[in-house]
C-alpha cells in the first residue's frame, strides 16, 4: 500500500471512529462498517471524501465464519485507486441499509444481491428478485444452495475426469425431481404477482393536464427486434410520449457466477468470453487482471503490448458494431450496420489468426497471453490501423455525423446529466458522454497505459447524438494507441514463467477492472487457497447502465426509447449473465 | 356499349392486374438485389439463375405458411382488412394510360383501361382508401403495437393526402384538364417536372409518407412496433398487405411519371405507338430505384417530428407552390408564354426560403431541447 493511502487510513479513522475498523485480514483490504452506520458512513464518505462513485455492490457467503459480507468498491469520478468497504451480516436474516438514497447507482446491483445472495436492503424502493424469477428457491450464489443434480463442489468432478467417463449425473437419474419451488408456491396457480405489481406500479400517472387521456402500458421485449436480444422494457405512454419505463431482464440469466465458482480458475478464461460476446478480449483482460493481483505476478513486456493491442482492437470493432446498431435501431436500414460489420470482419480476422476464434478468443493466460502472434499478423495489424481503420473511421463520420435526421433524432434526446451520470454508477461512454472524463485507462491506470499517449474522449450534452459522437471520438484515440503499441511492440516472451493448467492462487481478495468497451468491467475474486475461486464476481457495465434508462427515457417518446437503449450499447449476455 | 367494348375492357383489366401482380413479384427482387448493391452484399441468388426464382419461392412460402388468428381479434375485420388494403392498389392505376392507342384486330385500342375526365380526383379517392385497411388491421388486431401503428398511419396519411392533393393542382393548371390523357399531351413539348419542380419534390416526398416507405415508415417501423399494423398477420393475409405496399410502390411511380415526367411521352412514341409502355417502364424503373435507395440510406424519423414536417413545412410549401403557378399562368396569359418559367423560378426561391427557415427552426429546436430538459 502506498503512503496516500496509508494517510487516507489514519484520516477515515479519525473521522468515523468505532464506526470503521481496517479490514486487516491477508490478502484483504478496505475497511469493516458497523451496519448501524453504513449511511452515514457512506454519505461522508461521498461528501466529504470525494468517493462519489459507486462502482460493484456485491456480497460474499463466508460460510465457514457463518456471515454475509456486502462488499462495495467505492471511486472518485476524479480519478485514483479504490476505496473498499464492507459490511458484516448473519447468513439467518440477512439485511443491511440500502446505499440507493445515498448511491442511486446501487439499485440494480442490490436487487441483483438480493436475488442472488439474498442479502435484504433496507429502505430500497423496489426489491425485486431481478434476474431469476418468483417461483425459484432459494438464493443461488450461497455455498449452501446446491443445484438440481449437484454433483460436486468444484470441477473438474470425478465423474469426468481423470476416468474420462463422459456422462452427466442426470442421465442417471433422469425422472428426479429437479426443480424445487418457494415454500407454498404452486406453480399451477402461479400468476405472476410480480407482473402485477410491475404493471400497477406503472398505471396511474398524474401528467397534470384536464384532458382526459388513457394511458398505454406497452411492453417493449422481451420478444422485440430493437432490445438487441431477450430484454424487455415496460413503458407506460401517453399518446406516444413516455411517462415511465421499467427494465425487465433475466431471460438470458444462466448463474454465471456461481458456474464461476464451480470453475477452475483458468477454466473461467473462455467463460468470460460468454459475457460480453462481441468484445471477449476486454473480457479477458479485466479477469487476468483480478487473478494477476492476487498471484503478484505480471506479464512480459510483450505480452503486455498484445494484450493492449488486442484490447483496443476490441473497443474498435465494438464501437464500430455499436455505432451501425445504434443506426439500424434509428431505422436506416442496415446499410451502416453492413458496412461497419465489413470492417469488423476484419478485425475478427485478426482474433481468428491469433487466438484460433473469430468471438470466443480466450486469448489471455494469468501472466501473459496464449500464442505469439503468427507470421504476418502484425504487419496486416500495422495495415488496418495505420491505413484502412482511419479511413474507414472518417468516412463513417462524413456519411452520418452531419445527416439530418440523425441530429433530429439524437440532439437533446435522453440527456443524462453528468451529476446523474456519476450518481447512476454510469460507466464508460454514457458516463463520458454525460461530460465526466472519466476514463479507467488514465483515471487508475492499469497494463501499460500509462506510456502511451492518447486523450480521454469526452462530450458535454450527455444526450443519444454525443453518445455517437464519442464512440467516434474513442476509436480515433484507440487508433493513436494503436499505432504506438504496433511501432513499440518488442521481442520476448509472451508468458511469465510455464503455461499452467492448475493455478496456484493465494488466498484474499482482489478486484481488478479494465476500461471495457461498453464501460467499466470489473472481476471481483475472493480465493480461499484452493482450485476455484470462493467468490466470482462480475460488474457488468451493460447492466448497471440500464439504472440511469428510465431518467433518460421518460418525457422522451416512444421511438427515442429504442434509440436511447441502442445508445447505451448493452450486450444480453452481459447483462444477465 | 357494345360487347366487344365489353370485351375489351375484361381483357385490358386483366392484362393490366397480371402485369401489376407480376411486376410485384420482380419489384421485390429487384428492392432486395439493389438494396445488397448498395449494402456490400449479393442479395438472393439461389432460386433459380441468378435468384430469378426468389419470387416465386416467396410466393410458395407466403401461400404455405400457417394463418394464425388471434383469439381476441375481432375475426370479420380481421380478415377484410387486407382485401380492404389491396383493393386500391389494384385499382388505382385504372385512369392511367400506358399509352396512346394502337389497332388490334381492326379496332382501335387505346393502351389504359379508361381516361376519365376526372382522373386525378379518381386517384385521390382511390388512394384514400387503402388507409382504412390499415386502420382496421391495427385496430382488429387487439394488439398494441398494431394499434399504435394503425393510429399512426392515419395520421400520417390524413396529413400527407393534404400536401398530396395540392401538389397535383400544379400540373392540373398547367394543362387545363384532371384527366391523366390530357395532362399526359400537355406535357408533348416539354415536362412538367421542369415547370414544376417543387410540386414534383412535394408530391414525391408526401407519397413516400402516402405507401409508408422509408424513411417514412412510421406504422411499420420495425425498431419501435416490430411491424405496426400487420405484425399479427401471417401467411398469405400479411401476403396482401405486401403486394398492397409493393403495387402502391408501383402505382405513385406511374402516377408521378404521368403527372411530372410525361408519362408515356418520349421521343418517336407518336410514330411507333408500342414505344409508350416502354418509356414508361424506364421511367418508373428510375423512380423505383430512388425509393430503394432512399432506403438504403435513411434513417426514420420520429413520429411527432413527421407530423411537424407534413403540417409545418410541406403543407404551407405546397400552398405556396400553387399560388406561384396560378401568379404564373396569369404572368404567361398576360406577357407571353415565356413568363410561364417564372414559376420554376419563382417556387424554387419559395422552396430554399422554406429551407432556410427550416434548418434555423431545427437548430433552435434542438438546441433548446438540450438546455431545458430537466
Amino acid at each position: 500500500m502506498s503512503e496516500q493511502t496509508l494517510v487516507a487510513e489514519d484520516i477515515i479513522k479519525t473521522r468515523f471512529g468505532e464506526a470503521v475498523e481496517a479490514d486487516g485480514r491477508k490478502g484483504y483490504e478496505g475497511y469493516l462498517v458497523k451496519r448501524e452506520k453504513l449511511v452515514e458512513v457512506a454519505t461522508a464518505l461521498r461528501d466529504e471524501f470525494g468517493y462519489d462513485y459507486l462502482s460493484s455492490v456485491t456480497a460474499v457467503d463466508y460460510l465457514p465464519e457463518d456471515k454475509i459480507e456486502v462488499v462495495y468498491h467505492l471511486f472518485k469520478s476524479t480519478g485514483g485507486p479504490s476505496l473498499v468497504i464492507k459490511v458484516d451480516a448473519p447468513r439467518e436474516n440477512t439485511s443491511v441499509p440500502s446505499l440507493v438514497p445515498v448511491y442511486p447507482g446501487a439499485e440494480l446491483q442490490e436487487r441483483e444481491a438480493w436475488d442472488l445472495m439474498g442479502v435484504k436492503f433496507e429502505g430500497h424502493p423496489d426489491l425485486r428478485r431481478i434476474l431469476m424469477w418468483e417461483g425459484f428457491a432459494g438464493h443461488p450464489l450461497r455455498k449452501d444452495w446446491r443445484e438440481a443434480y449437484f454433483e460436486e463442489e468444484g470441477k473438474p468432478f470425478k465423474s469426468r475426469w481423470p476416468d474420462g467417463h463422459v456422462y452427466r449425473i442426470e442421465d442417471k437419474n433422469p425422472f428426479a425431481k429437479n426443480v424445487d419451488y418457494p415454500a407454498g408456491f404452486d406453480p399451477e396457480s402461479w400468476v405472476p404477482e410480480g407482473e402485477a405489481a410491475l404493471y400497477a406500479g406503472m398505471g396511474a400517472v398524474d401528467v397534470g393536464s384536464n384532458l382526459r387521456t388513457d394511458h398505454v402500458v406497452v411492453n417493449l421485449g422481451p420478444q422485440h427486434p430493437s432490445t438487441h436480444g431477450v430484454f424487455r422494457m415496460v413503458v407506460t405512454l401517453d399518446g406516444e410520449t413516455i411517462l415511465k419505463l421499467k427494465p425487465v431482464m433475466g431471460y438470458l440469466h444462466r448463474n454465471h457466477e456461481k458456474i464461476g465458482e464451480r470453475n477452475t480458475f483458468l477454466q473461467n478464461m473462455p467463460f468470460t468470453d460468454r459475457l460480453d460476446y462481441l468484445s471477449s478480449m476486454s473480457n479477458n483482460f479485466g479477469y487476468a487482471l483480478a487473478v494477476e493481483k492476487l498471484m503478484g505476478i505480471k506479464p512480459p513486456e510483450r505480452a503486455e503490448y498484445l494484450r493492449v493491442i488486442m484490447a483496443e482492437l476490441t473497443r474498435i470493432s465494438n464501437h464500430i458494431f455499436a455505432i451501425g446498431m445504434f443506426l439500424n435501431d434509428l431505422g436506416a436500414y442496415f446499410t451502416p450496420a453492413l458496412y461497419a460489420i465489413q470492417e469488423r470482419e476484419l478485425i475478427l480476422d485478426i482474433f481468428e489468426a491469433v487466438s484460433g476464434s473469430r468471438m470466443m478468443c480466450n486469448y489471455f493466460r494469468f501472466g501473459g497471453v496464449a500464442r505469439d502472434l503468427p507470421e504476418g499478423v502484425l504487419e496486416k495489424i500495422r495495415s488496418l490501423v495505420v491505413d484502412r481503420l482511419p479511413r474507414k473511421v472518417d468516412e463513417l463520420d462524413l456519411y452520418l455525423t452531419n445527416n439530418e435526421i440523425i441530429r433530429a433524432r439524437g440532439e437533446g434526446v435522453g440527456v443524462l446529466t453528468p451529476e446523474q451520470a456519476i450518481a447512476y454508477s454510469a460507466a464508460g461512454p454514457v458516463l463520458r458522454a454525460s461530460g465526466v472524463p472519466y476514463d479507467i485507462r488514465r483515471a487508475d491506470p492499469y497494463s501499460i497505459y500509462d506510456r502511451f499517449e492518447f486523450d480521454v474522449a469526452v462530450r458535454y450534452h450527455g444526450d443519444v447524438y454525443d453518445r455517437y459522437l464519442i464512440r467516434m471520438d474513442e476509436m480515433r484515440q484507440s487508433l493513436r494507441i494503436l499505432q504506438q503499441a504496433v511501432r513499440d511492440l518488442p521481442e520476448g516472451p509472451i508468458q511469465e514463467g510455464k503455461p499452467q493448467y492448475q493455478v496456484r492462487v493465494p488466498a484474499g481478495e482482489s478486484y481488478g477492472r479494465v476500461e471495457g468497451p461498453k464501460g467499466e468491467l470489473g472481476y471481483y475474486i475472493v480465493s480461499n487457497g484452493k482450485a476455484n475461486p470462493w467468490r466470482y464476481h462480475v460488474r457488468a457495465p451493460s447492466f448497471i447502465n440500464l439504472t440511469a434508462l428510465e431518467t433518460m427515457a421518460v418525457g422522451d417518446k416512444i421511438a427515442d426509447a429504442v434509440a436511447i437503449l441502442g445508445s447505451i450499447d448493452i450486450v444480453l449476455g452481459e447483462t444477465d449473465r | 356499349m357494345d360487347l366487344a367494348l365489353l370485351l375489351e375492357w375484361i381483357i385490358k383489366s386483366l392484362v393490366l392486374i397480371l402485369i401489376l401482380l407480376t411486376s410485384f413479384a420482380y419489384l421485390t427482387f429487384y428492392e432486395r438485389k439493389a438494396l445488397a448493391r448498395i449494402q456490400v452484399r449479393i442479395g438472393p441468388n439461389r432460386a433459380g439463375p441468378g435468384g430469378w426464382l426468389q419470387p416465386v419461392a416467396d410466393a410458395v412460402k407466403l401461400i404455405f405458411k400457417e394463418e394464425l388468428t388471434p383469439a381476441k381479434a375481432y375475426k370479420v375485420i380481421f380478415v377484410i382488412a387486407p382485401m380492404l388494403t389491396l383493393l386500391p392498389a389494384l385499382i388505382i392505376l385504372a385512369v392511367v394510360p400506358f399509352g396512346s392507342s394502337i389497332t388490334l384486330f381492326g379496332r382501335q385500342v387505346s393502351l389504359g383501361i379508361t381516361d376519365i375526365n376526372v382522373g386525378v380526383l379518381y386517384i385521390m379517392a382511390v388512394a384514400s382508401i387503402s388507409v382504412y385497411g390499415i386502420v382496421l388491421a391495427g385496430w382488429s388486431s387487439n394488439n398494441k403495437y398494431a394499434m399504435l401503428g394503425g393510429i399512426r398511419s392515419s395520421a400520417q396519411m390524413i396529413s400527407y393526402e393534404l400536401a398530396l392533393g395540392l401538389s397535383i393542382i400544379g400540373p392540373i393548371l398547367l394543362a387545363e384538364s384532371m384527366s391523366i390523357g390530357e395532362i399526359i399531351d400537355a406535357q408533348r413539348g416539354i415536362w412538367f417536372l421542369f415547370l414544376q419542380p417543387v410540386g414534383a419534390i412535394i408530391f414525391w416526398t408526401a407519397t413516400l409518407a402516402e405507401v409508408n416507405r422509408s424513411p417514412f415508415d412510421m406504422p411499420e417501423a420495425e425498431q419501435e412496433l416490430t411491424a405496426g399494423y400487420h405484425v399479427e398477420y401471417s401467411g398469405m393475409k400479411f401476403a396482401l398487405f405486401f403486394i398492397a405496399e409493393y403495387m402502391k410502390m408501383i402505382a405513385v411511380s406511374v402516377i408521378l411519371a404521368a403527372l411530372f415526367l410525361g408519362g408515356y411521352r418520349g421521343p418517336f412514341v407518336d410514330q411507333v405507338p408500342l414505344l409508350g409502355p416502354l418509356y414508361l417502364f424506364v421511367k418508373v424503373f428510375v423512380l423505383l430505384f430512388i425509393m430503394i435507395w432512399v432506403r438504403a440510406t435513411l434513417p426514420r424519423i420520429r413520429y411527432d417530428r413527421l407530423m411537424a414536417f407534413g403540417w409545418k413545412l410541406l403543407f404551407p410549401l405546397a400552398l405556396t407552390n400553387v399560388f406561384l403557378t396560378a401568379v404564373g399562368i396569369i404572368l404567361a396569359d398576360t406577357y407571353g408564354p415565356a413568363f410561364l418559367w417564372s414559376i420554376p423560378l419563382m417556387s424554387i426561391l419559395a422552396f430554399l426560403v422554406v429551407n432556410y427557415l427550416a434548418r434555423d427552426r431545427i437548430a433552435t429546436a434542438s438546441a433548446q431541447a438540450v438546455s431545458f430538459r430537466r
